[in-house]
Order: C-alpha cells, then structure tokens, then sequence
C-alpha cells in the first residue's frame, strides 16, 4: 500500500498567523488548493479553507485588513508522511475534514486532501485486481496441467 | 454501470444572475454547498463557487452576473461513471449539472464522484474477494478428490 508522501502536493500555500484575510483571499483566488496553511516557524498551527473565508463573507461583516487568527481554524489535524493511504483514509472518517498538512519532524512538508486519497486507492486497486487475474490465469492452467497428468504420474511412481 | 442519476445530489441550489454576492454566499453557507447554479430562464447558464465568491469580494463586485463562471458543462442523466471521472481529470472540471431535456435535475460535484469512487473500489474489492474463495474451494476440492487420501477416509 502506497504511503501519503507519495500523492502529497510538496508546494503548500502558507501564511504567519499575524497576516491579515485578504493575504489570505488573495492566496487562495490564485491557488488551486483550496486552503491556506497558517504556520508559526514552519508548523502548522492553523488552516484556513475557501468555506471559512465565505463564511465570513455571508456575515455582512467582512473585514479584509482584520488577522487571519480570526477565522482560522486551529489546531489542525495532520498526517505524517509514512502514513498508509488507508490508515489516513480511516483518520478522514473519523475527523471530517477535507484537508490535512502533512508534518515531517516537526516542520511542514506537504498537503494531501480526500480526493486524492480516495483517488490513489481506487487505482491501487485496480492494479492490484489486474495483477491478480494474471496470477489466476497462471494458477488454472497449472491445474489442469496437474489434474490431466495426475494418474500417470501416480502409475509411473508406483503408488 | 453507475450512471449520473444514481450518483448525483438531487438537491440543487439555485440563483439568478441578478442577485448580489451577499446573498450567493449566504446561500451557500447555510445550505452547506461549495457551488450554486445560475438559473436564467430556467436554464442553467453558469456556476458559482466559493473561489468566485471571494474573487468577488476582492475585486468589489457586487452582482452574480459579474463573477458567474460560465466555464462549465452539463451531462444527461445516463452519462457513465467513467465518463464524468475521466472529464473530471482530463479538463478539470468539478462540477456537472445534470440536465434531463432542457430541465436540471440534479448536479455532480467532486464530492459525489469521490463517493462514488469508493463504493465502485468497495465493490471491486468484494468482487475480488469472492473470485478468489471460489477458487480456492474448488482447488481444495479437486486435489482432495483425486488424492489417495480420499480412498484413505472414504474407502
């Protein structure tokens, strides 16, 4: 089973905690991502989605010079790079969420959302079905083989 | 086969091109959804996505007609599984709203085709699962009747 540094986008858009929303709203109007990660020296401490920004917007009251602490959501949840892809599909289960940076020693090395996940296991499977009907193919032909040739043999070993 | 009308959200939230992006994206907060349909006429003409909404407010436009995104692409109903996924991959298109004639019925979003996905992969694994125990009864079977043990226990 492949691991989450595999399918995990290295290029994560990142902002200080001290940074105003519409750093963020711009970061996110550019990326293709979807969040911003919020980091104090390089761990994540916080993420902030598009559905948190529109959130805000909804509330008439949207503020673009206002901290970015104030809509983020923090603590984040994260993965670590040697995760399995289906131990970290079981983590999504649980906690709900879309989006997870992906921690290395302590410091940020990734993003992996979902989709991806869900994704790379659809195709992990598939290659893994199609190496399995080869083994298939392979184990019946050996079986007739044996079976046609499975009295002879008997006979000729003097059983 | 799954075909779009049985993976497809029925519910779909609609607006019209003349509201303002106040109201879109209250809209699509309490109705929880990451894109709403822009109905003109009755006929869906664009999307708008959450990115539309903040690209919005960024650049201070207020109407939906604005900032609409008419880069999108409705399917029929029967469209196959493996159709909507290799669309999704190939164009980068997340959204389909599912037309029947000239009515919406319904919309596909990633999420949908992201369930979909898993079900088909639980599916192919049970399928996997089941071809395999087949055979391995049918091998036990086979090398038990023709060995000497069954003369062993049988007589």
């Amino acid at each position: 089973m492949a691991r989450v540094s595999r399918i995990m986008l290295a290029d994560v858009p990142t902002l200080k905690k001290e940074a105003k929303i519409e750093e963020a709203a711009k970061l996110l109007s550019k990326t293709e991502n979807g969040c911003v990660i919020i980091v104090d020296d390089n761990r994540p401490v916080g993420i902030v989605t598009e559905l948190d920004l529109v959130r805000k917007i909804a509330t008439g009251r949207m503020n673009m010079k206002s901290r970015l602490s104030e809509i983020m959501t923090s603590p984040v949840v994260c993965m670590t790079p040697d995760m399995k892809l289906d131990e970290a599909l079981k983590m999504i289960d649980t906690k709900r969420f879309r989006k997870y940076p992906v921690i290395g020693n302590g410091t940020l090395v990734g993003l992996v959302t979902k989709n991806d996940i869900v994704h790379a296991i659809s195709d992990n499977v598939r290659l893994h079905r199609a190496i399995q009907n080869i083994v298939l193919i392979l184990f019946v032909v050996f079986e007739l083989f044996v079976f046609l040739l499975y009295k002879p043999l008997i006979n000729y070993l003097g059983a | 086969m799954i075909k779009a009308k049985n993976m497809m959200t029925k519910e779909v939230i609609t607006i019209s091109p003349n509201s303002s992006v106040l109201e879109a994206s209250k809209l699509s907060t309490s109705k929880s959804v990451s894109s709403l349909i822009v109905l003109e006429a009755n006929k869906p003409v664009a999307v708008v996505s959450e990115r539309d909404i903040i690209k919005a407010v960024l650049s201070k436009k207020t109407k939906v007609r604005d900032i609409m995104n008419k880069n999108f692409l409705t399917i029929s109903p029967n469209t196959t599984f493996y159709e909507i996924t290799r669309t999704l991959r190939e164009k980068n298109i997340k959204r389909f709203p599912v037309v029947d004639g000239n009515k919406l019925i319904g919309i596909i979003t990633e999420t949908d085709i992201v369930e979909a996905t898993r079900d088909f992969t639980r599916l192919h694994q049970i399928i996997q699962d089941a071809i395999l125990a087949i055979f391995g009864i049918a091998t036990a079977f086979f090398l038990f009747y023709f060995s000497p043990l069954r003369a062993a226990v049988f007589g």
